[in-house]
């Protein structure tokens, strides 16, 4: 392997790592479900930012697709996080919209 | 002298090689320990799921018709709440009249595009492993199937630095700040010969930058081939999809030992036309601007790698008509210049996305 690609690769483990070490967001798990809304007005202003970042992220690339039940919502989404590269925050958001 | 170069360059790759293990193990360790998953809610596990695409177009190349019936499945399953197996095939037929006339015949191709492991190690990080598309610009991961790109033709740079690998690759994104969006892939590839999971022996990454208010992403890609010529290849892409108009602006450039070039896209979906509101907010027309500079190879490599082996200019332009979700139907027309001569290329057809759940998935 070239000493580059190495230096390079432990590079981003580091950052990676770093990161690893900042726990968990207040109201956020590290599973991959969608966050509670406490309030009607919590679910709504939820909502309408899951709708934002589903625009930023998902209609980048494709047209708004029909809502799937949740079971089905949460395979995509996470199937989406890995391929698009989207943030943790953004695929929560993104799946809170696509099945509230 | 020169030897003692290399024995100290082999000594300083095998401490980087030691480094990089050090600290991966080092990682996973502190993720397993730090974060312990929690379930989600019966309602809300993932479930297995068959999707992808079907499509049948047909295709005029220089007076030449051709018929491409195809089928892409994606198979998706999620294990637990950090795993997921995904498998993506394509079944391609490629049917022509005979020599004189007569029935079409050919034959249908088939590829597997990806087999791979993912965990989601932590919210900044996903491992990969098995055969993944490389991330070498956004087009072969995020625009290539038939459902989704915005003209069927492929951008005449799209074999360089693309394709599968077989290996490991990490990635993830993450939020700078409110304004700004990182992503990243990083990856090392293996030699491999076996049939339907060819793949070369190389290295890269790529990165981008997502700004969310404005909706721009600029990035870069990189390559190293650890085989034969050891090239590098290294490409730059940009989107904009401006929240006032709805417009997508794409762009990409691409250089190697292959070739190197450039596209320039534009999509424009006419919802804000004041009139048929029902039939123009379902309409896109896309324009797009490329050209390709060929590379240091021959004429068998070229149509091996489906490049055109001479300098290549192209000019296309196509209509989408989104008949209901999942089904559309695409047109488009290209002129293309080069020193083999000046060609017409037609394509018509339809694209169709489907998802079945493999597994019960409650109420909706």
């Amino acid at each position: 392997m070239n000493p580059r690609v190495a230096i390079l690769t432990a590079a981003l483990a580091l950052v990676s790592s770093a990161y690893a070490a900042d726990p968990p967001r207040k109201g956020e798990d590290a599973s991959i479900s969608t966050p509670l809304a406490r309030s009607s007005t919590d679910a709504d202003a939820m909502r309408a930012r899951g709708e934002q970042r589903f625009h930023a992220n998902c209609g980048r690339c494709h047209a708004a697709p029909q809502k799937f039940p949740p079971r089905m919502m949460a395979t995509i989404v996470r199937h989406m996080r890995v391929r698009a590269t989207i943030t943790d925050e953004d695929m929560r958001l993104v799946l809170f919209y696509m099945t509230q | 002298m020169g030897r003692i170069v290399r024995r100290s360059d082999c000594k300083l790759e095998r401490a980087c090689v030691w480094a990089g293990c050090v600290i991966v193990f080092g990682l996973f360790s502190a993720v397993l320990n730090a974060q312990m998953p929690v379930s989600a809610p019966e309602t809300e596990r993932p479930v297995p799921i068959l999707t992808g695409n079907a499509g049948f177009f047909t295709n005029v190349n220089g007076g030449e018709t051709e018929l491409v019936p195809s089928i892409t499945p994606v198979l998706l399953v999620p294990l637990g709440d950090r795993w997921l197996i995904e498998s993506r095939a394509a079944f391609t037929g490629e049917f022509e009249r005979t020599d004189g006339g007569g029935a079409y015949g050919g034959k249908v191709e088939q590829e597997i595009d990806y087999l791979q492991l993912d965990y989601i190690a932590n919210r900044y990080l996903t491992v990969t492993a098995g055969r993944f598309l490389t991330p070498f610009g956004v087009y072969n991961e995020r625009l290539y199937p038939i459902w989704i790109r915005s003209l069927q033709p492929t951008p005449l740079i799209f074999p360089l630095g693309t394709g599968s690998s077989d290996g490991v690759m990490m990635r993830g994104g993450l939020s700078l700040n409110p304004k700004v969006n990182l992503n990243y892939a990083t990856y090392f590839s293996t030699l491999s010969t076996l049939k339907k999971f060819e793949s070369d022996r190389k290295a890269g990454g790529r990165v981008g930058f997502f700004l969310p208010g404005p909706r721009i992403e600029v990035g870069a890609s990189f390559q190293k081939e650890l085989q034969e010529e050891r090239a590098n290849a290294f490409g730059f892409h940009f989107a904009w999809q401006p929240a006032a108009i709805p417009l997508n602006l794409r762009s990409e450039y691409a250089r190697s030992h292959d070739g190197s070039g450039y596209w320039i896209e534009a999509a424009y979906r006419l919802s804000q036309v004041p009139f048929w509101q029902k039939a123009m907010r379902r309409t896109e027309i896309v324009g797009r601007g490329q050209q390709l500079f060929a590379g240091e190879i021959d004429e068998d490599e070229a149509e091996e790698y489906g490049l055109p082996d001479v300098n290549t200019k192209q000019g296309d332009l196509g209509l989408n008509y989104y008949i209901r979700d999942g089904l559309r139907a695409s047109a488009s027309y290209s002129r293309r210049f080069n020193s083999d001569g000046n060609v017409n290329l037609w394509t018509v057809g339809l694209a169709y996305r489907f998802a079945f759940p493999l597994g019960r998935v409650g109420p909706q």
